[in-house]
């Protein structure tokens, strides 16, 4: 008796048959027994290896996650959740910005108003902004993070270059979201900000004037700049954005997620066993679109001994873009790495929430382009940026360095080619590396903290000058 | 080995692409581009050159920009700060032109002193019509390099910029 139940739920739990269910209790359990819940989820929530993958493949949110993932990723100093953090940090903005736009108008007559109204006319309008700003400054801060634990870790290197370089874009994109959200709000901060902004694509060598009357619209910052910049913040920068971060999360799962890389790559000789559903087919494609000889010497010497080899032991090991890892290492993506995530989403959304009840977003007086504020400082990611441009020629500061900055992070996986990820054999590209981020906050936090009116340095414990 | 068909269509297919993203090019560009008619241009009525006393530096709030007399020479200058745009206020107290944001100084003739501007203020045409001073904002002189002052640079009081 006890076997035929055992056997019974065994075939209940795996089967995916509805009349195999038992009876349904309840109206909810009902409900997920009717054709039209089946129509819109296909799979049960089955607590068996099969249902569990069976429930990641025919969901699209949940297919976002590889099935299984090592168990290592579980981990939080694995990668600290920084692009997740991200990730959520752009969808509190998402919503946050679409209550926004219900109250705001892009006009220089009726925006400052409006930010105004929001502060004391409308309920939780404050708040709402203010979590929109805070979570803005905490996303551009998040992926610069992110970029840097990529950096010390060293994966961007093969196989995921061009990933790094989907990266860089959208870090670009932050940044470009930030600044275009800046002149919104149309007072004095916002508008010399960006005037000080604009003023540097002049700079750009040939097309400086050009890419500055796109932006600008005008002879200076107005109305037709007040709705352009409206215009890529709500709409092409998101999209942008999304289609960026569509590919990223994409080539993060299809360049191995997670890869445990050894001193010479992740490709090593004497890998581990490759598994998962996907890399299968991954492998097999990859074969198929190489000219390279597909079977490792190891392998052909296997097969021609005749010995039994796994089918991911033919395909050649560059071209493998699949996770590798121990078979025995490894959990289910759901609910394992997932409520993970879960709790990092709420932990981000409480220290936004608390930011925004604790400090509010500023809003100085309406903007007048006659009058420069003492001192006009720059949003605070930008502000090393200005500092640098207070010793140096706007040609050398505001073009050349930070392009070639960002040039050289965007294409470095290509020219560097040591395969090694350990800092202990990457001792050059971290020294160089370590040295640029140690200028920049340094020029970020003078800029931020020691400059006062006139770009005078005064010591913050005299006065605060900290734009946010 | 002669132009095969395939041949033919990848060009076409090519030469149609390139034509299509030159067409969307042109057609954004003739969209987004600003128009000439927008902002302070034209000339300017300024009145009598002997409103415009020597030493003083006098705002014209139509076209954004300062009228100041050097020693009894006349000049129109920009109000934007050639390094990055910020309006540069003209300091009573040192007679010189003090920029908020990065601390570019200029003299009275809006020359440079100090500062990360690459050049003097930049400048609009002025001419005398009818005995009334007048200047023309649609076209512009840009600010004299550094090292060609021909005015005294020297401050004639505290400056203003960094006491906030």
């Amino acid at each position: 008796m006890i076997d035929q139940e055992a056997a019974s739920g065994e075939q209940i739990r795996d089967g995916l048959e509805p009349d195999v269910y038992p009876v349904a209790e309840g109206r909810w359990q009902r409900l997920k027994h009717t054709d039209a819940w089946r129509s819109m989820f296909r799979h049960p929530q089955l607590d068996t290896p099969r249902g569990r993958a069976l429930q990641g493949f025919s969901n699209v949110f949940l297919h976002v996650y590889p099935v299984k993932v090592p168990r290592r990723v579980l981990r939080l100093r694995y990668s600290w959740r920084l692009g997740f953090i991200a990730t959520v940090l752009f969808w509190i903005l998402v919503v946050t910005g679409v209550y926004l736009m219900f109250f705001y108008t892009p006009s220089v007559t009726a925006a400052y108003g409006d930010m105004q109204q929001l502060r004391t006319g409308i309920g939780f309008g404050q708040l709402i902004r203010n979590v929109h700003r805070w979570s803005a400054h905490l996303m551009v801060l998040v992926v610069v993070l992110h970029l840097v634990r990529v950096f010390f870790a060293g994966a961007y290197k093969k196989p995921r270059e061009f990933n790094w370089v989907i990266g860089i874009g959208l870090l670009a994109v932050t940044l470009g979201f930030s600044f275009t959200g800046y002149l919104l709000p149309w007072d004095q901060l916002s508008y010399w900000a960006v005037t000080v902004g604009t003023n540097l694509v002049n700079y750009v060598p040939i097309f400086g004037g050009i890419l500055t009357d796109l932006l600008i619209g005008g002879p200076q910052i107005g109305q037709p700049t007040l709705q352009r910049f409206y215009a890529l913040h709500v709409a092409v920068l998101p999209l942008l954005l999304a289609l960026f971060l569509m590919v990223h999360i994409w080539r993060v799962r299809k360049d191995g997620f997670a890869v445990r890389r050894g001193a010479a790559g992740a490709f090593a000789e004497g890998a581990n066993e490759l598994v998962g559903s996907e890399s299968a087919a991954d492998a097999t494609d990859a074969t198929d679109a190489t000219d390279e000889p597909a079977i490792p010497a190891a392998t052909a010497l296997a097969l021609a001994n005749g010995d039994r080899v796994r089918l991911l032991g033919v395909v050649d090991r560059e071209s493998v873009t699949a996770e590798e890892r121990l078979t025995d290492d490894t959990v289910f993506a759901w609910p394992h790495l997932i409520v993970r995530h879960v709790v990092v989403a709420l932990g981000t959304i409480a220290t936004v929430l608390a930011l925004g009840v604790a400090f509010a977003a500023p809003l100085r007086d309406i903007a007048n382009p006659n009058l420069t504020p003492e001192p006009a400082k720059a949003p605070w990611y930008f502000v090393g940026l200005q500092e640098l441009l207070s010793h140096f020629d706007p040609l050398i500061a505001g073009i050349f360095v930070p392009a070639g900055v960002l040039l050289t992070l965007a294409f470095l996986p290509y020219f560097d080619k040591n395969p090694h990820t350990e800092s202990k054999y990457r001792k050059v590209a971290i020294s160089v590396f370590a040295t640029i981020l140690v200028i920049a906050v340094v020029l970020t936090v003078i800029g931020a903290l020691f400059r006062g009116p006139g770009w005078k340095f005064v010591p913050p414990w005299q006065h605060s000058y900290l734009e946010m | 080995m002669g132009i095969t068909r395939r041949y033919v269509l990848r060009t076409g297919w090519k030469i149609g692409g390139g034509m299509l993203a030159l067409l969307a090019g042109w057609t954004s560009w003739e969209l987004l581009r600003p128009l000439t008619a927008s902002g302070a241009t034209g000339k300017i009525k300024l009145g009598s050159p002997a409103n415009f006393t020597a030493g003083t530096a006098t705002f014209v709030n139509q076209g954004r920009l300062w009228v100041a007399n050097a020693d009894g020479h006349l000049f129109a200058l920009s109000q934007k700060c050639p390094h990055l745009g910020c309006r540069v206020p003209f300091c009573e107290s040192s007679g010189q032109f003090e920029c908020p944001c990065h601390g570019s100084v200029f003299n009275i003739a809006g020359e440079w002193i100090t500062g990360p501007s690459p050049r003097g203020m930049d400048q609009h045409p002025l001419t005398v019509e009818n005995d009334e001073l007048v200047v023309d904002t649609s076209k512009k002189i840009n600010g004299a390099d550094h090292g060609s002052n021909k005015f005294p640079t020297d401050s004639k009081g505290p400056a203003c910029a960094g006491k906030g």
